[in-house]
């Protein structure tokens, strides 16, 4: 490596302050792998900052009065009955962080985002902080689309791997085309069938609720059979469209692959065929298979506002919407930002991590 | 000709796709006639005006699909729900496909800093969780119509059209012919014109499809959380309507069933004309998506 001649003339003190940069250069032109990481790094801050800045004047913007309701909701709950005075209302500014232009109360809001983790009380569940609402709202979410979404992927796969090893038969012919039609269907449709046909008209199921409120919460069996019991039909309509997609992508994936070289070799080689479809063909679906599903894992925590509405299930969706209807601008922007927030840094782990598991990823070149 | 020639000739290479299409030409079809069916199922009255017929009336001879709870014929409702559906499709489809194609244009084909501006911007606004804003926004702007709520969904749908058409600007950009008639001194608008947006057809195809099917979704999505445009009835709001008055408990399945089916339906064409294009213009995946 030819190294630059140190600079040898007199320098003065502006220069001195910029002597190391082409040392870092040169030193991450030696480290592609941590320059690629340090630039995707930048791109996630700019990103995971763009996207709250966006969402925090899209809700401020809106017209209506938080304050407003607020207060309206005080006086019908505690019976409030003086009028609300200046002084009041500049209280409840203060405590959501309202007062103030538009400019000093989104950097008030993104010190306290950034710095303290803290999003401000909540209207839905005054004076609870809206980080508390969502943390409650956040395990039923998890619960409910994570397990869904980790049954969808697996099942999808497998059926997926067997509809491409099988191609030109009957049954792959009818999976495919089942899971063509069905794919973009959206869950929330499948749930009101599977509720009208379980819960109303059979009476097997529960229809809301995420367990029996007769049974207090806690690490018992009971609780536990409850939970599953009332998951069963919002899981079931997630898994089973969800599983469609997987399906299909995992077909497109495999049938190239089928005709490569080295399967024929192997073929030739007097392998068994599950070996071959396990080992050699299905192993190149990985790769994408497996960043597909870290992204639409970060996904999940967007909530599925529709399915979780339709069974009142206390998730992240159910929180949003009641949280919208009420005008509460601290939690709804808290349950945005957590989506922002895990989408972005699901993408992030995955772009990082890949070039590490795959030696032909080359983001950095 | 020549162009219609293609087109029939893509067409008939493909199952897939002529099914999708027809499918879709016959909803279309369905949708466009809905006011001539509609006036012959009232008969000289209107069967979708509150207190036409008697409420809840089970499926009959008279009334295919029954009544609602306000004695509308659910035949007729479903009917006039669809044309406002497919209209909601075409109107965000298009928008969010020309603002999308227009930024994937300038930031492919212009490259450097412009490109990293859009791409990043775009990339921003596809981690917002859409449905939240959709519906805070709706929440907002109460009695909006038909074609303001269409300009509501293009607003957070033009991204995912931009992302994948830049891509395939940039992989086109660099093609020998496009060099060709950049050396040949074409200017930046006519190369566009005459050589890349021709090529990116049924990319534009399936980024349009894709947007319409979105946007149907959010908009049945709006109205069964109830925050729909006033005025009309689109096929979300029967289901909402089914949901809310009871329909599932009394046992008035055509009311939720039917839209679901014709969604489910649409969804499926959309999805086929989507799969359809890319196996005839991406070889490689031709006979992948099954023979």
């Amino acid at each position: 490596m030819t190294a630059e001649a140190p600079p040898v003339v007199a320098v003065d003190k502006e220069e001195q302050v910029s002597a190391p940069r082409p040392r870092v250069r040169a030193w991450l032109s030696r480290h592609p792998l941590a320059a690629y990481a340090i630039r995707r790094l930048g791109l996630y801050v700019v990103e995971l900052w763009g996207a709250l800045t966006i969402a925090f004047f899209f809700f401020r913007l809106m017209p209506g009065d938080p304050i407003n309701t607020l207060i309206q909701s005080l006086q019908q709950n505690y019976i409030y009955n003086q009028q609300a005075s200046a002084e009041i209302i500049a209280r409840y500014q203060h405590e959501f962080g309202l007062e103030g232009n538009l400019l000093s109360q989104y950097l008030r809001y993104m010190d306290r985002l950034v710095l303290h983790g803290d999003l401000g009380p909540s209207l839905i569940n005054y004076p609870t902080p809206a980080q508390d609402v969502i943390l409650r709202a956040l395990p039923w979410t998890i619960g409910l689309l994570g397990i869904s979404a980790v049954l969808s992927w697996v099942i999808g796969i497998v059926v997926g791997a067997i509809a491409g090893w099988r191609r030109g038969k009957a049954g792959s012919a009818i999976i495919t085309n089942l899971s063509i039609a069905l794919a973009h269907v959206p869950f929330f449709f499948v749930a009101l069938i599977l509720v009208y046909v379980f819960a109303y008209t059979l009476g097997w199921l529960p229809a809301r609720s995420a367990y029996d409120s007769s049974i207090s919460p806690g690490l018992s069996a009971d609780f536990i059979g409850s939970v599953l019991k009332y998951g069963l039909l919002p899981g079931l309509s997630i898994v089973g469209i969800g599983a469609m997609g997987w399906i299909l992508s995992t077909r497109m994936l495999m049938v190239p692959v089928l005709g490569e070289d080295y399967l024929v070799y192997a073929e030739a080689k007097g392998l068994k065929p599950w070996r071959i479809l396990t080992r050699y063909a299905l192993r190149n679906c990985y790769l994408p298979q497996v960043t597909a599903f870290g992204i639409s894992l970060g996904f999940i925590f967007n909530g599925n506002v529709l399915v979780e509405q339709l069974f009142n299930y206390p998730g992240l969706g159910t929180t949003l919407v009641t949280a919208i209807q009420q005008l509460d601008f601290n939690t709804i922007l808290g349950v945005t930002n957590v989506a922002i927030f895990s989408v972005l840094t699901a993408v992030l782990l995955l772009d990082l991590l890949l070039p590490l598991l795959d030696p032909r990823v080359k983001y950095w070149k | 000709m020549r162009i219609l020639n293609a087109v029939l000739r893509t067409v008939r290479n493909s199952g897939r796709l002529a099914t999708g299409l027809v499918i879709l030409a016959v909803m279309v079809l369905l949708a466009l006639l809905s006011p001539l069916i509609v006036q012959w199922i009232g008969g000289g009255t209107d069967p979708i005006e509150v207190a036409a017929y008697e409420k809840w009336l089970v499926p009959s001879g008279d009334h295919v699909l029954g009544t609602d709870q306000f004695g509308r014929d659910v035949l007729a409702m479903v009917l006039s729900a669809l044309s406002v559906s497919l209209q909601i499709g075409a109107i965000a489809g298009v928008i969010s496909t020309v603002v999308g194609v227009v930024v994937a244009f300038v930031a492919g084909y212009k490259g450097g800093w412009i490109d990293n501006v859009l791409s990043t911007f775009t990339g921003i606004l596809l981690v917002i969780p859409t449905f939240p804003l959709l519906i805070a926004l709706s929440a907002y702007a109460k009695n909006v119509s038909l074609f303001q709520v269409g300009v509501m969904i293009s607003i957070f749908s033009w991204p995912f059209a931009a992302k994948t058409i830049r891509s395939q600007v940039l992989s086109l950009r660099s093609r020998p012919y496009v060099d060709l008639a950049r050396v040949s001194k074409a200017r930046d608008l006519e190369i566009i014109t005459t050589e890349l947006l021709p090529n990116l057809l049924p990319f534009i195809g399936v980024g349009f499809a894709s947007s319409a099917l979105g946007a149907i979704f959010g908009l049945v999505g709006l109205e069964v959380i109830g925050l729909g445009p006033g005025g009309v009835i689109d096929l979300g709001q029967i289901i909402f309507n089914a949901i809310n008055t009871g329909a599932l408990t009394l046992g008035a399945w055509p009311m939720f069933v039917v839209p679901i089916v014709l969604l489910t339906l649409l969804f499926a064409a959309l999805n086929m004309i989507n799969i359809g294009l890319e196996e005839v213009y991406n070889p490689r995946l031709r006979g992948v998506a099954g023979e």
